[in-house]
């Protein structure tokens, strides 16, 4: 493989639609505050509509703004053209733990088991993924590099490089599970690379990439570290005095307790003081301030860090001593627990399941391959309905399925990600794109023509080659090809049929190959996993 | 395309490459259609004869209002502006003002838009702008789309809500609103049946053409089967490209001697002006300007700015022929632009971000013909916000309320812009 060319596209377009409105991640069991009433409402009027961009608020005061004058909601149930025929409790799991199934995925999760397969996937690092790992250091050096390394060099080159080698691996490691974890976490740590820059792609690889599978109070301590963070919450300007809010809020509300997870306005200035003096140093380094520091007593949560006048460089523990609590709460437990779930099995966490989550989250000290394990099992995998992708998910799981010679994904994690509405790391609110399907669902237009754009590619960096579709040429024969290629054998007849039939009974044109398995990626099955 | 923005700074151009849209193939394959470019298949039910349909322009970059609309009448101006001002009306220079009162004018570039003036038919209102004083691209323009600034809470757009709170025109329609961009503009957000179409000409699957009505029925067929949202989005972007396939767009014909320009700008119109002509339900159309952000060699009088601005007054010079002087549909347009720019030019020839812009509004029923201001002062350095930029002294959020209660006949003014009181300007007639 060699370093990648750049391919001829349009340039990126960055939708308003990525602009905006939050995941609304997680249901706490208990009760439906005003603002879940009006996003539940909101996501109603996306139904039936092609607009279908949920009215959510982002995260802040909670009020709803203007008149509730939105109708009921209707449930999210499973499409009637997927669940229904899948089969395998091993395959469903393959579909919640990977970027999109593939023959070899699927062979996997059958023969190990459903334990088996999952724990192979948990314990990631023994996956032998030197294929991956070679092309992505010969093909994007800067991951590795310093802060200083990084600073030098162009920024829109280091936002390509970034999103370019994400979309490589989400799709063509083999270390899936992680995969996927790395792209939730890179929502529930978002941070927009347009306010930050080289900065988050120290945050990448320091933050997300190194406790993707590790424990969650680990991941929040580098994260409160991550310079990326500082500027982008503007923490590296919160000095005694003159106190910005804008981390302490979100540390509460969006990475650890969850918004209705308890605190008050006061308990959000009393954090922000004990995170005085966090800020930055030269090109991505943390550093404490101690003259920035607010050393007098602090009381949030019920919990009061004493004054320590002239304690300097202590004074770093105030922070710590906040996280430390946070980390430990049992709304926080709920919270990211909730959230997981959300992410991995289904939009709505049943209560029982969340508390079972929390209560590993509490035993292991937020481990979280053991709340893996537990969110995952036979039974509520067969039980969960299917989710419907998000276009990055789509985008990564079609190219699996394509299974394309690569030399570079630039046209494809630039101005394709744009197009279908979810480039990597452009989102600019700290909540992260959404996990729901009513954001997402009204682009259907640009997901369609990527799926024709794909198929279509026979020349450049990626060349999808359609000559294994067609081992057996009848339409029968390509129309199994592409079922065990990319929909683990379980392809809905009603669309295997549709397929055969667009294939039609006579001689079979390469273009009429290629807009079969167009359609099989475009197909509403395609979308949901 | 002439909106390039190679004088803009880093970040903004990664934003504005988002607005071009492209014009060009599929136009072709849709003149073998229909021959009229009129849909074949006219709806049962027609417009709501009291609600205008609205097109809402967003110029990206922070327009410079003092050059859209220059006020000539102030020595400060030219004082402030030693090599980019607009020439006063009554100087000797090839390139001076259009004279709009005796204290403003347009550039020669502004030309177009002299008719609807002259006619009353556009108003320029100048010092408008957001009350929040940030000059980030991101969040003013957030702000003013969203209709509040700096409210966390709130990510629906202004007339997303607007169209959220009113009955369709048409109950059939599957398309009250579209903007004509990759991505529906934040302005648009929360609306109904909305849908981003960058082409209306060419909304379909890409691929080749000889199979695109078998491929796009499959799909729809196939989409049938699956649950909401993602059922009725699938069945509303057929349905749009159901209709809009009846619209010749190649072979629309403008009236009245209507020539818009060929760059994305005019093209967009042009489509706007098919798609409300046609009469298909669409309500709202959202379009985007690009190429504002001017912080090196401005050039208002013969380079860059000077295209950019020729390209924007030619097209709605030729909607406002075309669409509103007739009165054939009742049609009004607002442009807004995320701030203005400094009084005082910078060392590159061009201006940085300031504050107070001008705006304008265009229809048979708006009070045109004049340039509103408010407590409008000289530009010396003491009268300016932050000894730099002209003040806002006219919320935009007082205009566009009055163009939603009179010209879109929506009373819910509080649902559209929350905890805002507006003060109706006399905007409309």
């Amino acid at each position: 493989m060699s370093q990648s060319s750049v391919e001829l596209e349009p340039p990126p377009t960055v939708t308003e639609v990525t602009a905006g409105p939050i995941a609304p991640p997680t249901r706490i069991a208990g009760g439906t505050t005003r603002r879940n009433f009006f996003r539940a409402g909101a996501a109603a009027v996306a139904v039936g509509s092609a607009g279908a961009l949920a009215i959510v608020p982002r995260s802040g005061p909670r009020r709803p703004p203007g008149d509730p004058m939105l109708p009921t909601p209707a449930p999210v149930e499973p499409p009637a053209t997927s669940g229904e025929t899948w089969g395998s409790r091993e395959v469903r799991l393959a579909r919640r733990v990977t970027m999109g199934l593939t023959p070899e995925e699927v062979q996997l999760a059958r023969t190990k088991g459903f334990s088996g397969y999952l724990d192979y996937h948990l314990n990631y690092t023994a996956i032998d993924d030197a294929a991956a790992q070679a092309f992505v250091a010969t093909t994007y050096p800067q991951l590795v590099m310093t802060g200083a390394e990084l600073y030098a060099l162009d920024a829109t080159a280091v936002l390509r490089q970034l999103q370019e080698a994400t979309l490589f691996r989400a799709a063509f490691s083999k270390r899936q599970l992680y995969e996927r974890m790395v792209e939730f976490w890179t929502d529930h740590f978002s941070i927009s690379m347009r306010d930050v820059g080289y900065l988050k792609t120290l945050d990448d690889r320091d933050v997300i990439r190194k406790h993707a599978l590790g424990n969650f109070p680990d991941m929040v301590r580098a994260s409160a570290r991550s310079t990326a963070m500082l500027v982008y919450l503007d923490n590296n300007t919160s000095r005694v005095g003159r106190i910005n809010e804008n981390y302490a809020r979100e540390l509460m509300e969006l990475h650890t307790l969850g918004v209705d997870g308890g605190y008050t306005q006061a308990d959000v200035v009393a954090v922000a003081r004990a995170f005085t003096g966090w800020t930055i140093a030269g090109r991505g380094d943390f550093r404490f301030d101690a003259t920035g520091h607010d050393y007098t007593a602090k009381t949030f949560l019920g919990q009061t860090i004493p004054a320590a006048p002239g304690t300097g460089a202590a004074g770093i523990g105030d922070g710590d001593k906040v996280i430390d609590f946070l980390v430990k709460h049992p709304n926080t437990a709920k919270y990211v627990s909730s959230k997981m779930i959300r992410w991995l099995l289904q939009y709505d966490p049943p209560a029982a399941l969340v508390d079972k989550v929390a209560a590993v989250y509490l035993q292991t000290d937020g481990n979280i391959p053991s709340m893996i394990r537990a969110i995952l099992t036979p039974d509520s995998i067969a039980a969960a309905p299917p989710k419907h992708k998000r276009p990055f998910h789509f985008v990564a799981s079609a190219l699996r399925g394509v299974n394309p010679t690569v030399k570079g994904v630039a046209g494809i994690a630039n101005s394709r990600l744009s197009l279908v509405g979810q480039q990597s790391f452009v989102w600019e609110t700290p909540d992260g794109y959404p996990d729901n399907v009513q954001f997402w669902s009204g682009l259907v237009m640009n997901r369609w023509n990527f799926g024709d754009y794909l198929t279509a590619l026979t020349t450049g960096d990626v060349i999808v080659d359609i000559a294994p579709f067609r081992l057996v040429d009848t339409p029968d024969g390509i129309t199994a090809s592409i079922n065990n290629a990319m929909f683990g054998g379980e392809m809905p007849t009603k669309t295997r049929d549709a397929i055969k039939s667009y294939l039609g009974a006579t001689a079979l044109s390469s273009t009429r190959v290629r807009e079969a398995l167009a359609l099989a990626i475009n197909s509403t099955t395609f979308q949901w996993y | 395309m002439h909106e390039s923005d190679n004088n803009a700074c880093t970040e903004y151009n990664e934003l504005s490459r988002r607005q071009f849209v492209t014009w060009s193939a599929g136009a072709a394959l849709l003149a073998t259609f229909v021959p009229p470019w009129l849909p074949k298949v006219v709806l049962a039910e027609s417009y709501a004869a009291n609600r205008d349909v609205i097109i809402s322009i967003f110029m990206r970059g922070g327009a410079d209002g003092l050059t859209l609309c220059a006020p000539f009448a102030d020595p400060e101006y030219y004082t402030g502006r030693p090599t980019i001002a607009i020439p006063r009306p009554d100087s000797s220079s090839a390139n001076k003002g259009i004279a709009l009162d005796d204290r403003f004018a347009f550039p020669q570039a502004m030309s177009a838009l002299v008719e609807s003036f002259t006619a009353k038919d556009l108003l320029v209102v100048h010092g408008t702008g957001s009350v929040d004083s940030s000059r980030s691209h991101f969040d003013q323009q957030h702000f003013i789309e969203v209709g509040k600034p700096r409210d966390p809470t709130i990510v629906t757009g202004w007339l997303g809500r607007h169209l959220a709170s009113t009955t369709p025109m048409r109950t059939n329609a599957p398309l009250r609103a579209l903007g004509i961009a990759n991505g529906l503009a934040q302005t648009l957000i929360g609306a109904p049946q909305a849908l981003p179409i960058p082409s209306p000409a060419n909304f379909g699957l890409v691929g080749n053409p000889a199979t695109r009505q078998e491929r796009t029925d499959w799909l729809k067929n196939d989409y049938l089967g699956t649950i909401d949202p993602v059922r009725s989005a699938a069945i509303d972007t057929s349905a749009t490209m159901d209709l809009l396939k009846t619209i010749n767009f190649a072979g629309y014909a403008p009236a009245n001697g209507a020539v818009y320009p060929t760059g994305s700008f005019g093209a967009s119109l042009r489509s706007a002006a098919a798609l409300i002509k046609a009469d298909i339900g669409v309500e709202a159309i959202q379009v985007d300007v690009g190429g504002w952000d001017t912080h090196s060699t401005q050039a208002p009088l013969t380079g860059s700015m000077f295209n950019t601005m020729t390209g924007f007054a030619g097209a709605l010079g030729a909607l406002y022929k075309d669409l509103i002087a007739v009165g054939a549909h009742s049609v009004t347009v607002v442009v807004v632009s995320e701030f203005g720019r400094n009084v005082r030019e910078n060392g590159s020839m061009g201006t940085d971000h300031g504050r107070g812009n001008c705006m304008f509004v265009m229809g048979k029923n708006i009070a045109g013909g004049k340039v509103m201001t408010r407590n409008w002062t000289s530009l010396a350095r003491e009268n300016l916000e932050s000894g730099n930029d002209l003040k806002v002294t006219i919320d935009h959020r007082d205009i566009l309320a009055e163009i939603v209660k009179n010209r879109l006949t929506n009373d819910k003014l509080s649902f559209v812009f929350p905890d805002f009181v507006p003060t109706m300007r006399g905007a409309t007639e």
